[in-house]
């Protein structure tokens, strides 16, 4: 038994099935009839894809591969009986083995205003349908998915897969001042699918500079520019108090420390926290971020219950424990649970992180610590302007390369990560930098001029204190 | 234009016309009435007494119908490259390709056939060869032709052309130099999205791309025989090659068949349909054989280990119908015989996970997680 239709659920269930094909394997899932990649939503809104192109698996996968699906919000789990409970008077089911990969949901808004009809967020498929509604009409480019409102009957008024009301309907006209608050991956997404849609979006970042948790300020300033020559409205350091609606409940102006600011359509894009609550009453142990507690083999507290994915709060390499919400660790987790679900024992061992995006037409790759305020960190940062315009910083401690940020340019993030692993000098690296290049073809490459930058101080992170030992 | 990055900004398909609504169904109906009257106007002349594509290139001062449709053939493939462009340019490798096809087109499969018989020479295609151009390795094609367009025909069809497809993959042919696939990514752009991913029709294209390829051999070979006993054997002479170019023959039914049918009518017709390379992918017998060579060569799609996500941009946008997210996930560099390397997967992908390449070193990334969606 599996809770949740999406990356890590999945991949358990395969898991399972590569060695099981008789077990029975029942996928519980409110949001979808069909595994799709929510990091794709964004290409859904715009056009770019249909729902059935962002879908990994085949329509018919669910029946070849025996693998049952009931279309439902799940309120709890009793370890006791070991039985699910489930929401619209469905009867609960009994399970032997219970995966728990419910996901994240989005984080609401703490501001005042935060419910009005057309103030929602971006990371669901209900959330993607009210936005494209807001911004494209009635109907999003790609339609609806199939049995779009299946789980209406069992769902609940707290859920994040209910349907959000649409000002632009009440309206009677779509959207045509957006603003989105959060500088984050969510936030300029939801900024990109505005921007492609031919609108001038509002972006409100409290921070003085666009996601510092991964931009050092040269780097996002590169981003905000390149925001700003698209039609995008950047704010930075604008602290949101309050978002305002007309007389008839529609969102009408965003107040905020700096001014006041009319938009007719916010996403709240401030991150996302583990979609939990529904376990509040089940025993299990969360922890104060919402995340359930797991061992190293992705155990519960209870006995044969497993976490993967973003609900689960995993060891990091900083001895904390949180959720990693990411597409590759939810894949990795996925892949541990299917295995203990299988009764193998298997651990989850997370590596040197990585990750990559696209800030606009910027893409980016990062590998090892950057901005995690390494003891004794220097930053070697080189811009490079002319027919390619990239970034490339690489953190050092002691002569050690640490991490690496890169914009602008394709880079093999498994040789960077190896060359972490081996703890190469930064003149070493710079000589071998080529070797990581994964440009497509006829993409000049980098040069760096000699001499070259100097090591300068360490990156500025307002969210981690700090000093961070580093763990290879 | 804008030309940061690899990837660029969000571009929509979703436009009706792009997505089989009735807007693309009747230009689909219209692209296929132009190839009727092109390859049959003759019969249009029998029944309805006009022939209106011969008079309409009267009338802008060309030779015959064959001409105009070079003419509209290029005006397809700049409206198309503009378009593209617009979209796509800011990707070096699209730049280099499409301006390429352009070039190609206008000099060597409009301008240099037009002007050569000004001048006395033949009308020649520098950029088709055998077996795409069946034609042209029929013997009397070749006892026709100067010695050196005879020995460029040959050496470019037999030596030429496989070799540069084990250096590069059959991309050098069929994404730059050849008009079909020059007209497909410009012109058929647009309808890219629409080319089937499904097994079935990957199962379809292996038996129908290889069928064609055999009968494309079998009639050069009879013609070939033709040459040389077709005096003494009046009967057989008659079945292969026939008295008059209106008799059924093979050749004739592989020109009506192949040549005009599968290349053009369904070929170009259902562009709006079906997707950009119906012919490309089902039918040339040309890339059946550039595939095979492509298999052993150097060409292949490199995937960045662990790093996909499954988003389907890549899949979406092949226009040959490879499921190419299939390999992305599962960290497994490939070589596809139907890859015509047109770039877009790599160019779609938002995380920069693909990588053309041409490399005789193995990749070794296959082994690093064995595990994955694609095993089923």
């Amino acid at each position: 038994m599996i809770i949740g239709n999406g990356v890590a659920g999945i991949e358990a269930a395969l898991a399972v099935r590569e060695r099981e094909p008789e077990w029975p394997i029942t996928l519980v899932s409110e949001e979808s009839d069909h595994f799709f990649s929510r990091t794709a939503l964004m290409w859904v809104f715009s056009g770019q894809m249909s729902h059935q192109d962002i879908e990994p698996l085949e329509r018919d996968a669910y029946a070849r591969l025996g693998f049952k699906r009931v279309r439902a919000r799940a309120t709890g789990v009793d370890v006791e009986a070991k039985r699910l409970l489930l929401a619209g008077g469905h009867a609960p089911i009994a399970y032997d083995r219970l995966l728990i990969a419910c996901g994240s949901r989005p984080r609401p808004g703490p501001w005042p205003g935060s419910d009005h009809r057309g103030v929602g967020h971006f990371v669901t498929l209900q959330d993607l349908s009210w936005y494209e509604r807001e911004v494209h009409g009635e109907a999003g480019r790609a339609g609806d998915p199939p049995r779009a409102a299946a789980h209406l009957s069992a769902s609940g008024d707290d859920s994040p897969y209910r349907f959000r009301e649409v000002a632009s309907a009440r309206r009677g006209s779509v959207a045509r001042q957006p603003a989105v608050i959060g500088g984050g991956l969510i936030g300029i997404e939801a900024i990109e699918v505005a921007v492609a849609a031919r609108l001038r979006p509002h972006f409100f970042i409290r921070e003085e500079w666009f996601w510092p948790i991964a931009l050092d300020p040269r780097e996002a300033t590169w981003i905000s520019g390149r925001m700003a020559e698209h039609g995008v409205q950047v704010h930075l350091q604008h602290d949101v108090q309050s978002i305002e609606a007309d007389s008839d409940g529609n969102v009408c102006a965003i107040q905020t420390d700096q001014g006041t600011y009319e938009t007719d359509c916010v996403v709240i894009a401030i991150g996302v926290m583990p979609n939990t609550q529904w376990l509040a009453d089940s025993s299990l142990a969360i922890d104060s971020r919402g995340g359930i507690v797991v061992d190293e083999g992705l155990q519960t507290s209870a006995p044969d219950v497993f976490a993967a994915g973003d609900c689960a709060s995993v060891r990091w390499f900083d001895g904390t424990a949180r959720p990693e919400q990411l597409w590759y660790t939810a894949r990795d987790q996925g892949r541990v649970a299917g295995r203990r679900l299988l009764g193998d024992a298997s651990k989850y061992d997370r590596g040197i992180w990585y990750n990559s995006a696209k800030l606009m037409d910027v893409e980016y790759t990062t590998v090892g610590l950057v901005n995690w305020n390494v003891e004794r960190e220097q930053n070697w940062f080189f811009e490079e302007t002319g027919r390619v315009r990239s970034t490339t910083r690489i953190v050092v401690q002691d002569d050690r390369v640490v991490g690496f940020n890169l914009l602008g340019r394709r880079w093999d993030h498994s040789v960077l990560v190896g060359w972490l692993e081996e703890r190469r000098r930064l003149d070493w690296v710079l000589r071998h930098l080529h070797e990581a290049a994964f440009d497509t073809e006829f993409v000049p490459a980098l040069r760096i001029p000699k001499p070259g930058p100097r090591l300068d101080g360490p990156a500025p992170n307002p969210m981690i204190p700090g000093p961070t030992k580093v763990p290879f | 234009m804008d030309q940061q990055g690899q990837n660029g900004l969000l571009s929509t398909y979703r436009e009706g016309w792009r997505n089989r609504s009735w807007v693309g169904i009747a230009f689909s109906v219209l692209l296929i009435l132009f190839y009727f009257v092109l390859y049959w106007e003759h019969k249009v002349e029998e029944y309805f007494g006009a022939t209106p594509l011969t008079a309409a290139s009267e009338a802008v001062g060309l030779r015959n119908r064959w001409y105009l449709y070079g003419f509209l053939y290029s005006v397809a493939i700049v409206g198309g490259a503009i378009y593209y462009l617009r979209r796509h340019g800011n990707s070096r490798y699209n730049r280099f390709r499409i301006s390429v096809n352009v070039v190609i087109q206008i000099a060597l499969g409009f301008s240099l056939p037009f002007i050569m018989p000004l001048f006395g020479g033949k009308e020649f295609y520098f950029s088709y060869f055998w077996p795409l151009k069946y034609d042209y390795l029929y013997p009397q094609t070749l006892a026709d032709l100067p010695l050196y367009l005879a020995l460029y025909t040959i050496v470019g069809s037999l030596i030429a052309a496989p070799i540069l497809a084990v250096l590069y993959g059959k991309r050098w042919y069929c994404s730059w130099i050849c008009g079909c696939g020059g007209l497909a990514n410009t012109f058929g752009d647009p309808w890219r999205h629409l080319t089937s991913k499904s097994t079935k029709s990957w199962r379809f294209e292996q038996i129908s791309i290889h069928v064609v390829l055999f009968i494309a051999i079998a009639t050069t070979f009879l013609i070939g025989l033709d040459w040389l006993i077709g005096k003494d054997h009046p009967t057989f002479h008659r079945i292969v090659a026939g008295n008059d170019w209106r008799d059924w023959s093979v050749k004739s039914f592989y020109g009506f068949a192949v040549g005009a049918v599968l290349a053009g009518v369904v070929g170009t017709g259902l562009y709006p349909l079906l997707g950009p390379r119906v012919w490309c992918r089902n039918f040339c017998p040309m890339a059946a054989i550039l595939g095979w060579v492509q298999k052993v060569g150097r060409y292949r799609i490199r995937v960045k280990p662990d790093m996909c996500i499954s988003c389907g941009n890549c899949s979406t946008y092949c226009e040959m119908g490879i499921d190419v997210r299939s390999y992305a996930q599962s960290n497994e560099s490939f070589t596809r015989a139907s890859c015509v390397g047109c770039g877009m997967c790599a160019h779609m992908c938002p995380r920069g996970v693909l990588k053309l390449e041409n490399s005789w070193q193995v990749a070794d990334d296959k082994d690093r997680q064995n595990l994955s969606v694609v095993n089923f």
